[in-house]
């Protein structure tokens, strides 16, 4: 895996850079999955701003903090990390079966036997794309997690979307969103690491690619969770 | 002069050794035809020629250079000289038949696109599927499919190519057929060739020399007619399908 990592990054700035296949990934990665993750970030916001308001309420009997208190969380973590999980299941997995596949039907002997370096055809332009896209989806994430909270807290809650953003304003800063752009695109890099490794190392057969695209998600799902912990804390000395 | 040559190879895999102290040249022009018994290390002899396996003892040298010492660079302008067709193929399933053939032309020279699409076409009439340019792999026969794997191990006119069992699972006629335009081509290109297959018709028909890996080693058994009396008695066997003898038939 450092290996990878290390012929990867090298990759980044060794010739040819592939643009066609990095607009190509972009798009997979950016527009194909950008539905999914709005959709399902959507529901995350409402359920956090009904919950928060829930307990609030039940402890200190005010839930008038909860737009400010929801708005940090969705752009300090929420935004960031559903769609990272959600994107490790749907590029991630579709990477592992797609390079596991290359791999079992000697697909990527056949680009070594070209000349062609793997890592610098495959893995690069799908690095860079989960890096870019991750950040990408990550920023639309949260709008659209503040905009549904947003929808919700004036539903539910009866609050204004000036009170909500007067709220928000109170709690969030600008630091917020460059801390979560920084995780998408960490999270985003992940993805296309831990799927390539496996999908390289993937055995004979059907169920060898199975189980390469099984352990890319639950390896890069951990990862995710983990690489946030250590960012989380790190920009904690940040503020 | 040895265009490839091999010098005290062995290669293991984990713990289990598959081929022992080999020793092989292969002359510029020569048609070398590798026989023997499935799972003796065929694959693996023909990989570790074409630099995809590194042994862990010995030394491969494909026009005196040796695999292991070449630069990246180095590697690449050997790697020009090489078209390798595997065993399964190994087309690109996202590419049209077309595109497969184009890819290592767009990738390792400088042509031009129009001149790269009239060389694919080419090579697509060569091996006699024009009609198929824009299918890809998964929509054509395996007789086609073969034939493309061809085309694209052709397009850089290699002077080495590797075919690993090029009539694996096709019919009599095709496989025939198949053999014909692989040595039809190696007329016109002049190269040098190093075949794996099972069929004995098909290593007659093939070959100027004949190999069989078996026990870990390769026992080089001469041409055509050499092999058909050859003392060995598992070459014997082998060459003649005998049920009885030496070597023990893997279910």
């Amino acid at each position: 895996m450092i290996a990878l990592i290390a012929e990867t990054l090298t990759g980044l700035f060794t010739p040819p850079f592939r643009r066609k296949e990095f607009f190509q990934q972009l798009y997979f990665v950016g527009n194909k999955s950008l539905v999914i993750v709005v959709f399902c970030v959507c529901f995350a916001a409402v359920v956090t701003i009904l919950e928060s308001s829930f307990h609030m309420k039940m402890v200190i009997q005010n839930d008038s903090m909860v737009p400010g208190f929801a708005a940090l969380l969705i752009l300090r973590e929420l935004g960031a990390i559903v769609s990272a999980l959600l994107l490790s299941s749907r590029v991630g997995a579709g990477y592992a079966s797609e390079v596991g596949s290359m791999q079992i039907t000697e697909q990527i002997d056949a680009l070594k036997m070209l000349g062609i370096d793997p890592v610098n055809y495959l893995v690069v332009p799908r690095f860079l794309a989960c890096v870019l896209g991750g950040m990408m989806i990550t920023i639309v994430a949260n709008m659209a997690c503040i905009f549904s909270a947003m929808a919700v807290s004036q539903l539910y809650l009866g609050y204004t979307p000036s009170m909500f953003l007067t709220s928000m304003q109170r709690f969030v800063d600008f630091k917020d969103l460059i801390f979560a752009m920084i995780k998408g695109a960490c999270f985003g890099g992940v993805i296309p690491l831990v799927a390539c490794y496996f999908g390289f190392r993937c055995q004979q057969g059907a169920e060898g690619v199975g189980r390469a695209t099984t352990n890319t998600v639950v390896v890069s799902s951990i990862a995710i969770i983990v690489i946030d912990f250590i960012l989380s804390y790190t920009f904690s000395y940040l503020y | 002069m040895s265009i490839i040559s091999l010098q005290d190879v062995t290669v293991n895999f984990e713990d289990h050794t598959v081929l022992k102290s080999i020793q092989l040249e292969i002359p510029a022009g020569e048609s070398f035809v590798i026989v023997g018994p499935s799972g003796q290390g065929k694959t693996t002899l023909l990989k570790v020629m074409a630099g995809l396996v590194t042994p862990q003892n010995g030394k491969v040298f494909v026009e005196q250079k040796e695999w292991i010492t070449l630069s990246r660079k180095e590697r690449l302008s050997v790697l020009k000289k090489v078209g390798i067709l595997f065993q399964k193929n190994a087309l690109f399933d996202s590419l049209t038949c077309v595109q497969n053939i184009s890819f290592p032309l767009r990738e390792t020279t400088e042509l031009s696109d129009w001149e790269i699409t009239k060389k694919a076409e080419y090579f697509l009439d060569a091996v006699g599927i024009p009609h198929a340019r824009d299918l890809y792999p998964d929509e054509i026969s395996g007789g086609m499919q073969k034939r493309l794997g061809i085309a694209r191990a052709l397009a850089l006119d290699p002077e080495i190519i590797f075919y690993d069992d090029p009539t694996a699972g096709l019919d009599p006629i095709t496989s025939r057929k198949i053999i014909e335009l692989i040595l039809k081509l190696k007329r016109e290109k002049g190269s040098t060739i190093v075949a794996i297959t099972n069929d004995m018709n098909r290593a007659f028909q093939m070959a100027d020399r004949i190999g069989m890996v078996v026990d870990q080693e390769l026992v080089i058994t001469g041409n055509p007619e050499q092999t058909k009396n050859h003392a060995d008695p598992r070459v014997h066997q082998f060459v003649r399908g005998l049920l009885q003898g030496p070597l023990t038939a893997t279910p």
